[in-house]
């Protein structure tokens, strides 16, 4: 008897769960938007949600449901929700050859209908929407612009009677000058190498001259011709000798970005090279600072004015089930309106057009944009510009040279190498 | 009759087959996947699979950073087999040898074991900051006693990143071995120790002919498992230098999730899947032989 009224409870038991797995198949009319971007810190995750509770209010029936992860996490996570199928309706990727590697594998979706064909193209600075274009096609929305500068330390520069260099010698001269006053001159964290890639990318556009540079990275060049200008040498040289002239902290490979910053925002060192969108990070410390764009001008045969920078943005799953709602919120995210919102709130300079101005941004940020705007153009970050296992010889070299383990010719072989291969892979493929 | 011995025959393995099928299912098949995987060129972006054959395998001889990345893990298991099975036993004998007051022998065990619970995370950024250039503890002590020659850029200079990294894997798993090889100590009866004292055997006497054999088996897995962890590290090196600067710091294991998680490179990940579960295969059984033929009946 006891035996039987056991059987039963537990059979009961079974029958009821099953009963719940099946009830929960709602029939609502509500879509869920799956949202993945790289903003975990606290200021952008309370924009990003004024974003979704503004646009809940005209689209009710659609849920944003938000998803963040930190620069370096994100590089492993986006990997893995695409090998795991559970890719995000909208997720953020940088511009150039990291969204065509997505676009190429059918992950992205063609927006260029969405985007040409309506308002929509008269919101967006379309100049930053280039990079994201494979073939002609549109794949990714720029939401934001970003650029590199120089910041320097006012106090420390009126102290040396310094003012910002407009030259690469006179850059050199100031650097001098802190490092025979006993100042560290540049602030320098390259534990993570792409702080180092923004140097060597930016010398790289400089000193070789565009077309080349351009078939170099997207790799149409002759195989043995690939890297083989000597302006990569001559911008790797260039790199290591403010290395080994002590304009660097010491131990540059083993500090990370974020705490060659913070000795920045402390006072430590006279300059730091870092993104527009750091400034307002920066301001919070520290008021008194400048920048100034990093100087070309000792020849070369690149564009001395090319600022290196990007748009960031986002791009829509290939294989999206609410393709319509996703790009009903992306409209929404990179709208003027929103866009005023982001820069009043972090001091970024959005992509929308209009959305930066004297009242919402700091006079900083302000004159950021303007530099950005009177750039001859931009060199993008050169490690999402060009094929990643070519990144992932390149950006070590740069450890190695710095430490004086490799030489620049030693790394421009290795990298030419490795650019033969990729190329031989992708016409294989 | 019959069917009641069947079944007695029959229950343990009806008892084990849950415990089975998850190993088989989590831990077997996966392995066998992988060997097929990596005979394919795939990425986590492109589902599409291309049929390499072991060309994958092929470029493990050509790779230049394997050959310093087994070399890093080397030096890990044999350093830390040193540290946290020799010198781990040692202190582990000191403490249980009465020689140190019972009150002070606990307080000693705890603090060496309690850099076992922190989360790894916490201890690879905590021993960033110590071991900053310019502002961090360690430089700053090496300064204030006068050795400003020692002081290195420990984590970013090529040679210090991967002994400094070793450093802080000792100082984390000591403590914990030690209190493994204490509860074998504890297990060895004391007429042993007594009747060597008898005999006029000296306390180190005591420790290489009583000890130490006593403690056979338990220096035996720690061994083993020290050494296989040696070449399986991964999450503190990621944490403390991503295997940098220019690969100096790079481990097996990083080398793979690198290739796997940035270059999307997958077939080739897994390829070194296969080398690194091949390599502790090997490593366990040799060590498995060595403790055999000792084996006294």
């Amino acid at each position: 008897m006891k035996k039987s009224l056991w059987m039963l409870l537990s059979l009961v038991l079974v029958m009821s769960m099953l009963l719940t797995a099946c009830g929960t198949k709602g029939a609502s009319e509500d879509v869920t938007v799956k949202f993945f971007h790289k903003w975990p810190e606290p200021e952008q995750l309370e924009y990003y949600n004024y974003v979704i509770a503004e646009f809940q209010k005209t689209h009710p029936n659609i849920k944003i449901e938000m998803e963040a992860a930190s620069d370096e996490a994100y590089k492993d996570k986006i990997r893995i929700l695409m090998s795991s199928g559970e890719v995000p309706d909208i997720y953020f990727s940088w511009a150039g050859e990291f969204s065509w590697k997505f676009a190429r594998a059918g992950q992205a979706l063609d927006i260029t209908d969405a985007l040409m064909n309506s308002d929509w193209k008269d919101k967006i600075v379309l100049s930053a929407v280039e990079p994201y274009k494979v073939d002609g096609k549109i794949y990714g929305v720029p939401m934001r612009i970003n650029a590199k500068f120089m910041v320097y330390n006012k106090d420390i520069f009126a102290q040396y009677n310094l003012t910002p260099p407009t030259t690469w010698d006179e850059f050199l001269a100031v650097s001098k000058t802190l490092k025979d006053a006993g100042v560290t001159p540049v602030g320098f964290g390259n534990e993570f190498p792409w702080a180092s890639a923004h140097y060597v990318g930016d010398f790289n556009a400089k000193l070789v001259e565009g077309t080349v540079l351009k078939a170099d990275y997207l790799l149409t060049a002759e195989p043995d011709k690939l890297f083989t200008d000597p302006g990569y040498v001559e911008a790797l040289t260039r790199f290591k000798m403010l290395g080994d002239l002590g304009y660097f902290n010491d131990g540059a490979n083993g500090i990370s970005h974020s705490n060659a910053r913070s000795s920045f925002m402390a006072g430590k060192v006279g300059m730091f090279y870092c993104e527009l969108e750091e400034f307002v990070t920066i301001n919070q410390e520290f008021q008194n600072f400048g920048f100034f764009q990093l100087p070309g001008g000792t020849g070369g045969a690149g564009d001395q004015k090319l600022l290196t920078g990007a748009p960031d943005g986002f791009m829509v799953y290939g294989k999206t089930e609410h393709p319509a709602e996703a790009i009903e919120f992306l409209k929404f995210l990179t709208s003027p309106e929103m866009g005023k919102e982001y820069v009043k709130r972090l001091g970024i300079p959005s992509a929308a057009v209009g959305a930066v101005s004297a009242d919402n941004a700091l006079p900083t940020v302000v004159e950021g944009l303007n530099a950005i705007n009177n750039a001859s153009g931009m060199a993008l970050w050169m490690d999402t510009d060009m094929n990643i296992k070519i990144v992932e010889v390149y950006l070590p070299g740069m450890q190695a040279v710095l430490s004086g383990s490799k030489t620049p010719e030693q790394v421009m072989q290795e990298v030419h190498d490795i650019a033969v291969t990729v190329q031989a892979e992708l016409k294989s493929q | 009759m019959n069917s009641l011995r069947f079944r007695k025959k029959l229950t343990p393995y009806l008892l084990l087959l849950p415990a089975i099928i998850v190993m088989l299912v989590f831990v077997y098949l996966p392995i066998v996947e992988n060997i097929y995987y990596s005979l394919f060129r795939w990425s986590s972006i492109d589902p599409t699979m291309k049929f390499i054959d072991i060309q994958n395998y092929t470029r493990i001889f050509k790779d230049t950073i394997i050959g310093g990345a087994l070399k890093n893990n080397v030096l890990y298991s044999v350093i830390s087999v040193i540290f946290q099975v020799f010198i781990s036993l040692v202190l582990a004998a000191i403490l249980e040898s009465r020689i140190i007051r019972h009150r002070w022998a606990n307080i000693f065990r705890n603090t060496l074991f309690m850099p076992a619970v922190l989360a790894i995370t916490v201890v690879g950024i905590t021993f960033q900051l110590i071991y900053s250039p310019n502002s961090g503890l360690l430089n700053q002590l090496l300064r204030g006693i006068g050795l400003d020659s020692l002081a290195h850029a420990w984590l970013g200079e090529e040679g210090t990143a991967i002994y400094a990294i070793i450093a802080v894997s000792q100082w984390q798993w000591v403590g914990y071995d030690m209190i493994l090889f204490i509860v074998a100590i504890q297990a060895i009866p004391d007429e042993l120790y007594e009747a060597a004292k008898i005999d006029g055997a000296s306390g180190l006497q005591q420790f290489f002919n009583i000890t130490i054999p006593m403690v056979r088996e338990t220096i035996l897995v720690l061994s083993t498992i020290t050494v296989i962890g040696g070449f399986k590290v991964f999450d503190i090196v990621w944490v403390m230098t991503a295997g940098g600067p220019n690969n100096a710091s790079q481990t097996l294991g990083g080398y793979l999730y690198r290739v796997g998680f940035r270059n999307d490179e997958m077939g080739y990940a897994s390829a070194l899947a296969t080398l690194l579960f091949l390599i502790t295969l090997a490593l366990t059984f040799i060590q498995l032989r060595i403790g055999r033929t000792g084996k006294e009946a």
